[in-house]
């Protein structure tokens, strides 16, 4: 019974996500079309598409990611129900009051948010509160998600065991700790920091409103506050569907069960310690930060990624390298995403670099990398789930046609979408402009190469929504 | 026990209430930036007519706001300008008018043209000066707020300069009598070169991440920083504390 309630309310999960992400593409097309020339959009208009399209996408990406753990994490622990439950229920609340206070509020702070922005007049003031209020409600919701996930690890593993540590002194210790735990246990910590991190944010955001200005806030703390958040997320999402590739890769291609060793330990642990500190990178600009923490942000920015993806190459390469692979659609998108995972954080990396980012900072670059190790990684990684858990209970064996073609479309409309922000950021186009000027006329072009890939994107992407949503409605409604 | 957190929970609102009742930091300078100033029709002393957006249209212009019968500030603030932009080295990548402009009603043509003789200015070719009939609007536009003292037959006002690009964007502003580096810095910006600015936290903001002192030039960790470790502390506090509570709910 527990069983058949996990699976029908992780298919919900996934049929809501798919749902949001083809709506969210829509509105980064008719962006990029805005853009090109091609729609005439007021720049308002732009803005709150922006808005709802980088908030949306951070969400619905989280959620998978955090459905997929949960449904996996059973095999090990047991789960809270309800609070996967609540999770679903403040999700659909918040993203509603989300979308009404940018497209009948009016609200278009961007998806960061910046202080002060979200408080200045441009918009409603009923649409500020319903905006801070919207991300309240899906703070509170992943916050009792995340902290139930790891209460139930705790339940079982202690401390030093949920972290492996007894996998650096010892080969085969007597408790081993499964990858897919370190890793779970390692991103809900992340995961709980930066919704703690808007937790904080949300308040002093709510002072100032509510004060009406009596009490001000410091921009430089805010801008640390928001992205310790929006950067924690967005990294720990990531990891979210790493931990669900080292449970299901080396399982659907039909090899031995991954295991954790000491590196791998030293890894995923420095990974906890240092994603922690990588937001600082988002701060070389502001000349008052000192710059010990911008080095911090740079060093940080090194540590929690490369070990943890080196180890995480590696494993593959071994799994598949001069060995018989059952090739299905979940592993081929586990490979393909960690390829677009390794090739935005290549990006990432070259961006967090302070001298660098002097040149690429408000370039197309920075959306290139972020939609690299987005779009062409944990997208990947959670389709992947997708197709695996809609197709794993179906009674007869599921045979994919369309396999090659849908790999094809992804991979070519990812790649041109990808290579028109990477050519655009490297030729000095800047970001976050509704229309270019005739100076940055290049940047139309770019822009049209981006929406017509993007639209090669989404018919991929509406091809497994249809097989996937088919396949989890007939899960909703049989027992 | 309970008699304790009472006490602290009282004293805790009573500091955050005063702390909340702190009058607003003076962010006066930091409103209207960015948006479009008034296009107000000007008379200029020279006997033409142009509006504001046409004269910024030509060079970034320094407005500056008086009235010819003001007994306080104006003069002395009209002649620290004109000695501030004196000093200023000439630079032809940097250039800029200076508009004077009455806001009074009262005054007229005659009485600007006999300002700009008095403060000599009459000649000089980066100056303007100029009334106005749409006055209301125009001053509404740049946050300026002068108010009728009838006692004394005087405005009560601000000593404001407002800078404004090519475009018509104000794009700073400087409150009070100020000197030559800031005067310098409101040149650079209507021109459009990247000053770095940073708020001077006020009495209103309690959490600031650095406590900078003007007269030592220095910066000391404030209590913002505090904010900024919080997270991860209570991530930390609250991992060992669900690990204690389900230990010892299952034993």
């Amino acid at each position: 019974m527990e069983n058949i309630r996990l699976k029908k309310i992780t298919a919900i999960w996934i049929i809501a996500v798919l749902l949001l992400f083809v709506a969210a593409i829509t509105l980064g097309i008719i962006m990029r079309l805005n853009q090109a020339d091609v729609m005439h959009l007021n720049p308002a208009k732009f803005y709150e598409d922006m808005t709802v399209h980088g908030l949306t996408m951070i969400g619905i990406w989280f959620v998978a990611g955090m459905a997929a753990l949960n449904f996996i994490m059973e095999r090990y622990v047991k789960t809270s129900y309800s609070a996967n439950l609540i999770a679903l229920i403040f999700t659909v609340i918040g993203v509603v009051m989300l979308w009404i206070s940018a497209f009948v509020g009016q609200f278009h702070a961007g998806w960061t948010f910046l202080y002060p922005l979200p408080l200045r007049p441009l918009w409603d003031s009923w649409a500020i509160a319903l905006f801070l209020f919207s991300i309240a409600v899906l703070g509170v919701g992943w916050l009792i998600w995340t902290i139930s996930l790891m209460a139930a690890l705790l339940r079982k593993y202690s401390i030093s065991q949920v972290f492996a540590w007894q996998h650096l002194s010892n080969k085969n210790p007597e408790v081993e700790t499964p990858p897919f735990v370190l890793i779970s246990m390692i991103s809900l910590i992340g995961v709980l920091t930066s919704l703690l991190a808007a937790v904080v944010l949300l308040i002093l955001l709510f002072a100032e409103f509510y004060t009406h200005g009596s009490f001000t806030n410091d921009p430089l703390l805010m801008k640390n506050l928001t992205y310790y958040f929006g950067h924690t997320i967005a990294n720990e999402m990531l990891y979210l569907g790493l931990a669900v590739i080292y449970e299901l890769f080396a399982e659907i291609s039909g090899r031995p069960k991954w295991k954790t060793t000491w590196y791998v330990t030293i890894a995923w642990n420095l990974t906890l310690f240092f994603v922690l500190g990588a937001f600082l990178h988002h701060m070389y600009m502001d000349f008052v930060q000192p710059e010990s923490l911008q080095l911090i942000g740079q060093f940080a920015s090194y540590l929690a990624s490369l070990p943890s993806a080196a180890v995480t190459v590696f494993s593959i390469i071994v799994a598949v390298y001069r060995t018989k692979i059952k090739w299905s659609m979940p592993n081929l998108l586990f490979l393909i995403g960690t390829c677009g995972w390794i090739i935005g954080g290549v990006g990432a990396l070259i961006d967090a670099t302070i001298s660098n980012n002097f040149v690429l900072h408000n370039t197309l670059w920075v959306p290139a990398h972020f939609h690299t190790y987005n779009a062409m990684g944990n997208v990947l990684f959670s389709l992947g789930f997708f197709c695996w858990f809609s197709t794993q209970f179906s009674a007869k064996e599921v045979v994919d046609r369309m396999r090659s073609l849908k790999i094809a479309l992804l991979i070519i409309g990812g790649i041109g979408f990808l290579a028109a922000f990477y050519i655009a950021g490297a030729d000095s186009i800047p970001r976050r402009y509704s229309n270019y000027p005739s100076e940055l006329a290049a940047g139309k072009s770019y822009a049209l190469l981006g929406a017509v890939s993007a639209m090669i994107y989404l018919i991929a992407i509406i091809m497994f929504f249809v097989n996937i949503t088919k396949r989890c409605l007939k899960m909703l409604f049989t027992h | 026990m309970l008699k304790n957190v009472v006490y602290t929970l009282v004293i805790i609102t009573c500091l955050c209430s005063q702390a909340w009742s702190q009058p607003q930091s003076d962010l006066r300078e930091e409103e209207n930036i960015y948006e479009q100033i008034y296009n107000a029709p000007l008379k200029l002393i020279d006997g033409k007519s142009t509006t504001v957006l046409q004269l910024a249209e030509k060079k970034p212009l320094i407005l500056a706001l008086i009235f010819t019968r003001c007994s306080g500030i104006c003069s002395p603030y009209l002649l620290q300008l004109k000695e501030n932009i004196k000093s200023q080295s000439a630079d032809a990548t940097k250039p800029f008018n200076v508009l004077v402009l009455s806001f009074d009603s009262e005054d007229s043509v005659a009485d600007m043209v006999n300002l700009a003789k008095r403060f000599e200015l009459l000649d000089d070719n980066n100056w303007h000066f100029a009334i106005t009939d749409s006055i209301t609007g125009l001053i509404k536009s740049v946050g300026f707020h002068p108010v009728w003292n009838d006692n004394i037959k005087q405005f009560d006002h601000d000593a404001l300069l407002v800078g404004i690009n090519t475009q018509g964007f104000i794009i700073k502003k400087l409150l009070g009598m100020r000197g030559e580096s800031d005067v310098a810095l409101l040149i650079e910006s209507i021109n459009n070169e990247f000053i770095p600015t940073y708020r001077l936290p006020g009495k209103s903001s309690l959490f600031s991440c650095f406590n900078y002192d003007p007269k030592t030039g220095k910066n000391t960790p404030g209590l913002g920083l505090l904010f900024i470790a919080l997270p991860a502390l209570i991530a930390m506090l609250l991992l060992f504390g669900i690990r204690f509570v389900v230990r010892s709910k299952s034993s």
